[in-house]
């Protein structure tokens, strides 16, 4: 089973050039999207944890709506079962603090969104490639805590 | 506080008498003549109308703290305080003087008696006494109030000023006693403050323009994004439809969207290095333009440009913060040769009248219309189109602020077709 993308980006624009630059390169992986940061939480951490496979990779932009992408960000890294998924920061920001907090949050990737399309596309791809096909995930279930 | 009395310590067993000198005097010409050998003032505080009662008692009634005359005690408080204290008659004619009245005003007790306060007070201030007095005067105190007075040597000094009545044993007005701090260095510690709540404000603005301008920057990129990403869309998809023209004008809304970019990326670049913390250092400014110029010569291996650079050229400078400068004035002179075969950019020092260290960039480019010279250093402005030379028209407004940062100044010399030279100053560093 092919692992799923999270997209959580508040901007439709963004979020249709994102899937079609995922398509165009052939990922065709499934892809979820969230558009804020409590529904970024809400899709994550459901009532029922259950009947919840998480993400293989999650595409995160800092400035959302309602709850921002380094508090998503926080909680991801905060739980047993989503701490170990690839969380990559894709944003419009090239400020210091950004990069520096999504860092110290545990992101693994920072990626500043360019505004040339071809750019754009290649980073998208790059990043779905990587993440998704080269990378070595950890093991499914119960990923064991080292801590202590 | 103790350290600045200069005499009279009380308690040291030595009784004091009210009339010697250089203490708490009784002047000549007091009216009423309340305090007298053989009495002892009974002060009480406050009197009946909120002043002070003055009564009279034999002298060997009063014996009481250590042995002490009552009369010594009272004058020895009056003369260790380092507030003046200056008994005066309803009508504002001076009668007693305490050494510290002495230490602030400067004119000895002699000199004072018999004076009218009004010589405590610049002239602009006399009406306010007049308005002292009469309050004295209906049986009321002036409490703290702060004003301005006037030493004998005519400089004038704030102060805050408690002036109550004084009421003889029979409830008759007799005078009034006027005690002055000197609030000098309250009023300094006010003002320092105010600046630094002043400091404060500023610093809070700053922080928001700066929030502002990352916002703006942030949320302009977004719709850039989508701009240049669904005209290339277009071309993509729809190519062959639009035909040459229609796949022209998407592209040239992607140039567009890219210069946008870049303006952005400046303007944020810009907003930056006003912000950016420094930290001095001596810097080899020669060996940072080397290495520039190494670089530009990577990023465009088909230039064939000559660079004559100075080393080392030693400044005190934020070692990033310069590089901006040498980065973009460089880069500017690489930019600007572009059309020359023999292209020369020089980098080096030169004399100044106001600085230690004076450096230039010079190239033998394009050059610019020296009537526009003032208009080079501010945000937006450009000599040329970006057909002839790409560009946003912020460099050189990002070179002027980190100069200034550094407390230097930078301007620029040319003419069309003869090149140009920036200069910009720093101060010296330390010789290595």
């Amino acid at each position: 089973m092919s692992r799923s993308i999270l997209l959580v980006e508040d901007n439709s624009d963004d979020e249709a050039l994102t899937l079609r630059a995922l398509r165009k390169n052939n990922i065709l992986n499934e892809v979820a999207v969230v558009r804020d940061g409590a529904e970024a939480i809400r899709h994550l951490f459901p009532d029922d944890r259950a009947d919840v496979t998480p993400p293989g990779l999650i595409l995160l932009d800092l400035k959302l709506p309602k709850v921002d992408g380094l508090e998503v960000l926080r909680r991801i890294r905060a739980d047993e079962q989503t701490r170990f998924i690839p969380v990559v920061v894709l944003t419009s920001s090239k400020e210091q603090e950004d990069i520096l907090g999504s860092y110290h949050g545990g992101a693994n990737a920072y990626v500043r969104k360019p505004v040339k399309f071809a750019d754009f596309s290649d980073a998208v791809s790059t990043l779905g490639m990587f993440w998704l096909l080269l990378n070595e995930p950890p093991p499914d279930s119960n990923w064991p805590s080292f801590e202590g | 506080m103790s350290g600045r009395y200069q005499s009279n310590e009380p308690g040291t067993g030595e009784p004091q008498a009210a009339t010697s000198p250089g203490q708490a005097s009784t002047l000549p010409g007091d009216r009423p003549d309340c305090v007298r050998q053989g009495t002892v003032p009974d002060v009480r505080l406050p009197g009946q109308h909120g002043g002070v009662t003055v009564g009279r008692r034999p002298l060997e009634d009063s014996e009481a703290d250590g042995g002490m005359p009552r009369l010594a005690l009272l004058s020895a408080i009056v003369n260790s305080s380092d507030d003046a204290i200056i008994g005066k008659t309803v009508d504002g004619v001076i009668t007693s003087w305490n050494p510290a009245a002495e230490r602030m005003y400067g004119y000895p007790a002699e000199e004072v008696a018999g004076q009218p306060v009004t010589v405590l007070c610049p002239p602009d201030r006399v009406g306010e006494i007049r308005e002292i007095l009469d309050t004295i005067r209906r049986g009321e105190r002036v409490v703290h109030r702060e004003t301005v007075r006037r030493r004998k040597d005519g400089t004038a000094f704030p102060v805050s000023v408690t002036v109550s009545p004084i009421y003889d044993e029979g409830g008759q007005l007799i005078g009034a006693s006027s005690i002055a701090r000197d609030i000098t260095e309250q009023q300094q510690a006010r003002a320092a403050a105010a600046l630094r709540r002043r400091a404060d404000d500023l610093e809070r603005a700053n922080r928001n323009l700066e929030t502002f301008t990352y916002s703006v920057a942030h949320d302009l990129r977004t719709p850039l994004r989508a701009l240049a990403g669904y005209s290339a869309v277009l071309a993509e998809d729809y190519g062959d439809a639009l035909g040459e023209d229609g796949r022209g004008y998407a592209e040239r809304i992607q140039a567009a969207s890219s210069q946008m970019s870049a303006l952005i990326d400046d303007l944020l670049r810009l907003s930056r290095v006003s912000r950016a913390e420094m930290h001095l250092q001596t810097v080899d400014l020669g060996a940072e333009v080397t290495r520039i110029a190494a670089e530009l010569q990577r990023d465009d291996p088909d230039r064939r440009v000559r660079f004559a650079i100075q080393r080392p050229v030693q400044a005190r400078a934020d070692r990033a913060l310069i590089r901006c400068v040498l980065e973009d004035l460089a880069g500017n002179a690489w930019k600007f040769t572009s059309g020359r075969d023999d292209a020369l950019i020089e980098f080096g020092t030169t004399a100044a009248e106001d600085a230690d260290v004076c450096c230039f960039v010079r190239d033998n480019g394009a050059g610019f219309d020296p009537a526009y010279a003032g208009k080079l250093f501010q945000p937006f402005q450009r000599l040329h189109t970006t057909r002839e030379f790409p560009g946003t028209g912020i460099g050189l407004a990002t070179v002027r602020q980190i100069v200034q940062r550094h407390g230097g100044r930078a301007w620029a010399e040319g003419a069309v077709g003869e090149g140009a030279t920036f200069y910009f100053t720093l101060k010296a560093g330390e010789i290595a």
